[in-house]
C-alpha cells in the first residue's frame, strides 16, 4: 500500500516533482562543479605558475662563491666547479620525480662572438632522455622561459635535424653586433672557435638579453668542459612552506622520526631539495626563494578564495533546493489534511512524504552529479585547458549534502503541516 | 489615485497573510541576489586584489643609467617615479662598489633597507636588518666563504677610484694610501636562493661615509601595480621625460602575471556566471511553487469576475515586489559577502560599487517576474470551475 502510494504521488503529480528532481539536480550540479574545482584548482594555479620559471637551482657545492661576483670585479681567474651532466637525469629519480614539471642543466662560459665578449650559456632544449626506469621524456629550458619572446626566428628544438649546431642570441646582443636569424656568427672561446647559424633573437627583459644560448653540446666542445655543467635549473611542484618546511630547512636531522618522515614525504620546497642533494653528488640544491615563497602565497589566496566561493555556492543550492521542497509541502496541506482527516498517523504521513521526497532526491541528485562533473571539465577545459580531476571526496560530500537539505527543506514543513487542523485546511483555511 | 492605493493594499495585504511562503519567496531571491551582488564584485575587484599579490615576485620594474652616464642621482629617480601610470608600492635604488675584505674582493650594496621589505619580500633574513651607524647584512654565500655570523665583526677596506686611477697596475693589496678602512658587525644574513647572496649589504648612509662621496645609483627596483599596458606606456614616457634614466621591465614578472591573472580572471568569471544561472533558476523554480500553489484563489477571483489583465497585474506586483526587497536585502548581503573575502584572503578591504544595486535589483525583478508569468498564465486560462473543483 505504502509503495502504491509512493507511486501514485510520483505519477501522478509528475509536474510538481519534475520540477523538485529538477532543483535539486540544479543545486547538485552546483555543488558537484564547485567541489570539483575547489579540491583541483590548487593543482591547476601551481602549473600556471610554473610560468615564473625555475624555483630550485642545483650547483655544486663548491660553486657556494659564484663567479658572477667577481665578472663585477673584472677578474674570473677563480675555477668553477662543475656538476656532471650524465647525474641530471637523477633528478627525476628523487621521491618526489613526478612533481617535477620541467629541468635543464646549464653551462656557463664566457666567450666571444664576432669578437664582443659575452656570456655563452650552453643548455637543453627539448633533450630527449630515456631514463633506465624505462621513462621516456624532453626537458629542457623552453617552459622554464615562458616569458622570452623570439622577435625573430624560432626556438632551437634539439630534436629538429641540424638544430644542434645552432645559436640563440639576446635581443640587446643582436642589436649590438647588427645580426639576425639565419645570420651566421663566429664563436670563440678559449683556443676553439666554430661558425654557427643563428636559430632566433630572444627578448628577456633582463641579463640574458646580453647572452648566446646554444645546446650544451656545443658549448661543452668548444670550451672543452666535456660532460660538465655548472647548475641545473628545476622546476617542482610544491606545496607551501608551513612551521615544519622552515624547521627541516634550517636542519632536518634536529626533526623527531615523525616529523622527519611528514617533512620528507610532502612536497615542501626544502623537502624537494634535500632529495636532490641526494640524488646528485656533490650538490647543492637552493630554492629560489622569489619564486618559491611569491608561489605560496598566490596558492594559498587562490585556494582559500575559491573555497569562499564555494562556501557561498553550496549555501546558494542548499537554500534553494530546501526552500523549493518546504513551499511543495506547504503546497500538499490540503491533501495532508484529508489523509489526516481520515484517520493517518502523523508517522505515517511523515513517513510517505519524506520518501517521496528522497527518492526525488535521489533521481535530481544522480542527474545533478552527472551535470556538475560536465561543468567543472568545462571550466577545466576553458580556463586550463585540461581536465579537472574529481577528487573522492566530492561524491560523498555531494551526497550528505543533498540528502541534509532534503530532510532539512522538508521536516520542519511537514511539521508546521501537520500541526494544522484538517478541518481548517479542507475548509482552505 | 484611488484605485493604485486598493491595488498596494491588496498586494501588502496578501504579503503579510501568506506570511510563512512569502518569507520562503523572499529568501529564495534574497539568495539569488546575493549570490549576484557579491560574486560579481569579488570578479571586478579580483584583478587588482590579486595583483597585489602577485607583487611579492619582487620589483616589475627596473631604471638603470642610461649607457653616458655613471649612475643615477636621487632627484632623476624621483622623478622618473613621478611619471609612472600607477600606484608605485615600493622603490629602491641600490649603488654598488666593490671593496675588499682581508684583501678579498666583494661586492657591497647601499641601499634604504628598509625598502627592502616592500621591494623584497621573499627576502629571508637570519637575524636582523642593520639598523644602527656600521651594521651589514651579509648575504649567504658570502658568509659561508668568510664564516661569518651574527654579531661578528668585518673589515672593509675601499679604494676611491681616483686613487685606484692614480696606482693603476701596481699591487693593491695590503697599504695603499688613501685606503679606507672601517669595521662592520653583521647584523643579519641573507637567504634568497639567487645572486643576492653574494653581496654585502649597507645603508645608504654607510655608504657615504665609506666613499666620502653623495651617493649616485646604479639601478633601481620598483614595485608598481599596475597591468602590462600602463607598464609599457610608462617605459616610454619616462623614457622620453629623464634622459638620464633608462627604465626597462622585468619581462619575466610582468608577462606571467598577466599569464596567471588572466586565467584566475577567467576561472572566476566562470565559476560566477554558471552559480549565477544554477541559482536563478533554483529562484524562479521557488516562485513558481509559490504562485502555482495559487491556483484555486485565481479561479476565485475569475469566478467572480476578474479579468485575466487584472489577476496577472496583482501577481506580477507582489512579485516585483518581492523582487525589489529581495534585490535590496541581497545587494547589501553580497557586499557582505564580498567584503568577507576581500578581509579573509587579501587583508584588504573593497569599495562598494553602487552600480551593482541597481544591476541586482534589475536582475532579481527580471528573474521574479519571469517566475510569476508562467504559473499565471496557466492558472488564467484554466477553466475557474475545473480549477475550483480541484484539478
Amino acid at each position: 500500500m505504502f509503495f502504491r502510494m509512493i507511486k501514485g504521488v510520483l505519477l501522478r503529480q509528475k509536474g510538481k516533482m519534475a520540477m523538485i528532481a529538477f532543483t535539486i539536480a540544479l543545486g547538485a550540479s552546483l555543488a558537484t562543479a564547485m567541489l570539483a574545482v575547489m579540491f583541483d584548482v590548487g593543482d591547476k594555479v601551481n602549473q600556471e605558475l610554473k610560468t615564473y620559471g625555475a624555483n630550485i637551482t642545483v650547483v655544486a657545492k663548491e660553486a657556494s662563491v659564484v663567479d658572477s661576483l667577481y665578472e663585477v670585479d673584472g677578474a674570473s681567474s677563480i675555477p668553477t666547479s662543475y656538476l656532471k651532466e650524465a647525474d641530471v637525469a637523477n633528478v627525476k629519480k628523487i621521491f618526489w620525480a613526478f612533481n617535477i614539471v620541467d629541468f635543464a642543466p646549464l653551462l656557463q662560459t664566457s666567450a666571444s662572438i664576432n669578437g664582443t665578449d659575452a656570456v655563452l650559456v650552453g643548455t637543453w632544449f627539448g633533450h630527449h632522455l630515456s631514463l633506465d626506469t624505462g621513462e621516456e621524456l624532453d626537458a629542457g629550458i623552453v617552459s622554464m622561459r615562458s616569458w622570452w619572446s623570439v622577435e625573430d626566428g624560432a626556438w632551437l628544438d634539439e630534436t629538429k635535424e641540424g638544430d644542434v649546431d645552432r645559436v640563440m642570441v639576446g635581443a640587446a646582443l643582436a642589436q649590438t653586433l647588427g645580426v639576425k636569424a639565419g645570420d651566421t656568427v663566429k664563436l670563440s672561446c678559449g683556443k676553439k672557435s666554430g661558425e654557427y647559424e643563428v636559430a632566433g633573437v630572444f627578448s628577456a627583459g633582463g641579463d640574458e638579453d646580453n647572452q648566446v644560448f646554444a645546446p650544451l653540446s656545443l658549448v661543452q666542445g668548444l670550451s672543452g668542459e666535456k660532460g660538465l655543467i655548472t647548475s641545473i635549473e628545476v622546476s617542482a611542484l610544491t606545496t607551501p612552506d608551513n612551521e615544519l618546511s622552515r624547521q627541516a630547512a634550517k636542519d632536518p636531522s634536529k626533526l623527531t622520526v615523525a616529523q622527519y618522515e611528514t617533512w620528507y614525504c610532502t612536497a615542501y620546497v626544502s623537502s624537494i631539495c634535500y632529495q636532490l642533494q641526494e640524488a646528485i653528488p656533490d650538490a647543492v640544491a637552493k630554492a629560489v626563494r622569489q619564486v618559491a615563497e611569491s608561489e605560496g602565497a598566490i596558492l594559498d589566496k587562490t585556494q582559500l578564495l575559491m573555497i569562499l566561493i564555494t562556501i557561498l555556492a553550496l549555501i546558494g543550492s542548499a537554500l534553494g533546493i530546501s526552500n523549493l521542497i518546504t513551499a511543495s509541502v506547504m503546497e500538499r496541506s490540503q491533501e495532508i489534511g484529508l489523509l489526516k482527516a481520515i484517520g493517518a498517523h502523523d508517522r505515517a504521513i511523515s513517513g510517505l512524504l519524506l520518501a517521496e521526497l528522497i527518492i526525488v532526491a535521489i533521481l535530481g541528485g544522480a542527474v545533478g552529479f552527472g551535470v556538475g562533473y560536465g561543468f567543472a571539465q568545462v571550466i577545466g577545459y576553458t580556463v586550463f585547458s585540461s581536465s579537472i580531476n574529481l577528487s573522492p571526496m566530492v561524491i560523498p560530500l555531494v551526497v550528505t549534502l543533498v540528502i541534509l537539505v532534503t530532510l532539512a527543506g522538508s521536516i520542519p514543513a511537514i511539521r508546521t503541516v501537520l500541526r494544522l487542523d484538517p478541518a481548517e485546511v479542507l475548509h482552505g483555511r | 489615485m484611488k484605485k493604485s492605493s486598493m491595488y498596494l493594499r491588496m498586494i501588502t495585504a496578501s504579503l503579510a497573510r501568506r506570511k510563512s511562503r512569502m518569507l520562503v519567496a523572499l529568501l529564495a531571491v534574497t539568495v539569488g541576489s546575493t549570490i549576484l551582488a557579491g560574486l560579481v564584485m569579488v570578479y571586478y575587484d579580483m584583478p587588482r586584489q590579486m595583483g597585489e599579490q602577485f607583487l611579492a615576485y619582487g620589483a616589475n620594474m627596473i631604471f638603470v643609467p642610461s649607457s653616458d652616464s655613471d649612475g643615477m642621482t636621487s632627484e632623476e629617480i624621483e622623478q622618473a617615479a613621478s611619471e609612472i601610470d600607477g600606484s608605485v608600492e615600493g622603490v629602491i635604488s641600490y649603488c654598488y662598489e666593490s671593496a675588499t675584505i682581508n684583501d678579498a674582493p666583494i661586492v657591497i650594496a647601499g641601499c634604504d633597507l628598509n625598502a627592502t621589505l616592500e621591494t623584497s619580500p621573499y627576502w629571508q633574513i637570519d637575524g636582523a636588518l642593520p639598523q644602527a651607524e656600521g651594521e651589514i647584512l651579509v648575504g649567504l654565500n658570502q658568509a659561508d666563504f668568510f664564516s661569518l655570523q651574527v654579531g661578528d665583526t668585518v673589515p672593509v677596506s675601499y679604494i676611491p677610484a681616483d686613487v685606484k686611477a692614480a696606482v693603476e697596475g701596481e699591487n693593491l693589496n695590503g697599504d695603499v694610501e688613501g685606503k679606507v678602512l672601517k669595521e662592520f658587525t653583521v647584523s643579519g644574513i641573507l637567504d634568497t636562493g639567487s645572486t643576492e647572496e653574494d653581496y654585502f649589504f649597507i645603508s645608504e648612509e654607510d655608504m657615504a661615509g665609506l666613499t666620502g662621496e653623495t651617493l649616485t645609483y646604479d639601478v633601481t627596483e620598483l614595485r608598481v601595480n599596475a597591468d602590462a599596458d600602463a607598464l609599457a606606456a610608462s617605459v616610454e614616457r619616462i623614457e622620453q621625460a629623464v634622459p638620464g634614466v633608462t627604465p626597462q621591465l622585468v619581462k619575466r614578472i610582468t608577462e606571467s602575471q598577466t599569464t596567471v591573472l588572466s586565467k584566475l580572471s577567467a576561472l572566476v568569471l566562470l565559476v560566477t556566471i554558471i552559480t549565477l544561472a544554477l541559482t536563478m533558476i533554483c529562484v524562479a523554480t521557488t516562485m513558481t511553487a509559490v504562485v502555482t500553489e495559487r491556483r484555486r484563489e485565481i479561479g476565485l477571483r475569475k469566478a467572480l469576475g476578474a479579468s485575466d489583465k487584472s489577476i496577472m497585474l496583482e501577481f506580477m506586483g507582489e512579485g516585483l515586489m518581492l523582487g525589489l526587497i529581495g534585490g535590496l536585502l541581497g545587494s547589501v548581503l553580497g557586499f557582505g559577502f564580498a567584503y568577507l573575502v576581500s578581509t579573509n584572503v587579501f587583508n584588504s578591504t573593497i569599495t562598494f560599487l553602487p552600480a551593482l544595486v541597481p544591476v541586482t535589483v534589475l536582475a532579481a525583478l527580471a528573474v521574479t517576474a519571469l517566475a510569476c508569468v508562467m504559473p499565471v498564465r496557466n492558472a488564467t486560462k484554466v477553466d475557474p470551475a475545473l480549477v475550483l473543483k480541484g484539478e
